[in-house]
């Protein structure tokens, strides 16, 4: 990954994206092999790399009986902020994330989209240098799913590099710089999206740029034909 | 410690805004206290059983009353769902050492502790139980309690963190039943059969009801006193030890 970019980590369920973000951000240990993030060895210096992290994943981790500045001040003074410090630090990611509105009320009651854009901004709260998104957008609906979009884009634009697990193509296509495929625990694919097609479409001689969809398909072994009676054998 | 302090505090407001899990951990332990008293106080009068020092059989049955609210501590369970919802993998991923994030709860634990011992002797006070070990005797009564419920927290919380499941957590509370009732709650440990006072000794709890039961109806009993917070002591640091330990390979 490259300073500064949003990387997309793409794959089928159980490729092993989850798994490789759970590694990277410290929350599993890693049995073979080695890994750096932001420099830093995550086996040998685990409590270096959480300071340089922030994470959001799969399901939005948030305490449903804190209030979200509440949730956000704690978030600030885990990662070594004074009390002060951290609240005004909330207050600012409440209004990056436009939730000033619903700051003071039970995390309980928010929407779907407000708890993702809640577990963004506590992922913001000490500024990290990498951004894990672990299928940010998965269960959103498409208004939502436009918003943590545009967050996602603000928030690189401020500096932040970003690695963004998705099932999404569409997602990947527009947000990520580049992007690996991977498939049963390995990276098939690696390239900028517009890489990634162009070769596809050199390889099989096609007229026109396929589609993210088709690299992927291409790419984990998958086709068109199959998945469409995969679907009308389940459909049946 | 400050960082474990800070999670204490969002424990302590989870279970204020949880008075649903509170306050049974208050009226469950008062139910058994008059149920038992009821039952049993005719049986043992005041004025011809020795073991009463001279006190009603709700002084006898007070200590049991405040180990059978140590027991009812939330704090696993809470644990319990944090990890259900995410929200602990959250909170593994910032740099909080390890042992805060355990010590957090029971920190909270502790206040509660001492806040649910002090109003339940309170109100024991107000019907008729007196302290003889004077205002000492009643303060080391609260925070022998208050330890109390956060060792057995603590050990809640290592099945918490085991089997990452509030449900199973719950289910397994239900071991608070024999290590309250193989103890001598209803009568002192001489007075048990064979079996049973070979099960109560064998059972550190009956060393803490004892403690606390001299306190209520002795003088400042040193021995079994200690005895009492020795018990406490020791199953406090194989629970933080193990605490630690689970922690620190949690994956």
């Amino acid at each position: 990954m490259q300073e500064g970019e949003v990387f997309g980590f793409l794959g089928p369920n159980g490729a092993g994206k989850s798994t490789t973000v759970k590694m990277l951000t410290t929350l599993l240990t890693i049995t073979a092999g080695s890994a750096q993030v932001a420099g830093i060895d995550v086996a040998a210096e685990p409590d270096a790399v959480r300071k340089r992290i922030g994470v959001a994943l799969q399901e939005a981790g948030l305490d449903p009986r804190q209030t979200g500045r509440e949730l956000l001040r704690l978030q600030g003074r885990l990662f070594g902020l004074a009390p002060h410090a951290a609240a005004e630090r909330a207050a600012v990611l409440l209004a990056l994330v436009e939730l000033e509105d619903s700051a003071d009320r039970r995390i309980k009651g928010y929407s779907g989209g407000m708890k993702r854009r809640l577990d963004l901004a506590s992922a913001l709260v000490h500024e990290p240098e990498v951004l894990f998104l672990d299928e940010p957008t998965t269960g959103l609906d498409p208004a939502s799913r436009l918003t943590v979009w545009d967050e996602v884009r603000r928030i690189n634009e401020r500096g932040t590099t970003v690695f963004l697990t998705t099932q999404y193509l569409e997602e990947a296509d527009r947000l990520c710089d580049r992007l690996a495929i991977i498939d049963d625990g390995r990276i098939v694919r690696e390239g900028t999206p517009a890489e990634l097609k162009a070769g596809l479409r050199e390889r099989r001689g096609l007229d026109a740029d396929p589609t993210l969809d088709d690299v992927f398909l291409d790419a984990t072994g998958r086709t068109r034909d199959r998945v469409e009676g995969d679907v009308q054998e389940l459909s049946a | 410690m400050s960082q474990a302090w800070v999670l204490g505090q969002r424990a302590l407001r989870e279970g204020w805004r949880t008075p649903e899990a509170l306050l049974p951990t208050l009226f469950i332990p008062l139910f058994f206290l008059v149920v038992n008293v009821g039952q049993a106080a005719r049986i043992f009068p005041a004025a011809s059983t020795g073991f009463l020092h001279g006190q009603g059989y709700g002084a006898f049955q007070l200590p049991a009353s405040l180990l059978l609210a140590s027991s009812l501590a939330t704090a696993a369970l809470f644990l319990g769902e944090d990890i259900e919802a995410g929200y602990f993998d959250k909170l593994r991923a910032t740099p909080v050492s390890r042992t805060a994030l355990v010590l957090g709860r029971l920190i909270a634990e502790g206040v509660k502790g001492l806040l649910i011992a002090t109003l339940i002797v309170l109100l024991g006070l107000s019907f008729g139980i007196s302290i003889a070990s004077g205002v000492l005797g009643f303060v080391l009564l609260v925070v022998l309690t208050a330890l109390w419920t956060v060792v057995f927290a603590g050990f809640m919380q290592l099945i918490a963190l085991k089997t990452r499941s509030a449900a199973a957590t719950n289910s397994a509370g239900l071991i608070f039943f024999p290590l309250l009732f193989l103890t001598p709650n209803f009568v002192p440990r001489d007075l048990l059969t064979r079996p049973m006072e070979i099960a109560a000794t064998c059972n550190p709890v009956t060393y803490v009801m004892e403690g606390m039961r001299s306190l209520i109806l002795v003088d400042l009993e040193w021995d079994t006193i200690l005895l009492g917070f020795g018990v406490v002591a020791v199953a406090g640091a194989v629970m933080l030890a193990l605490n630690v330990r689970v922690i620190q390979r949690y994956d």
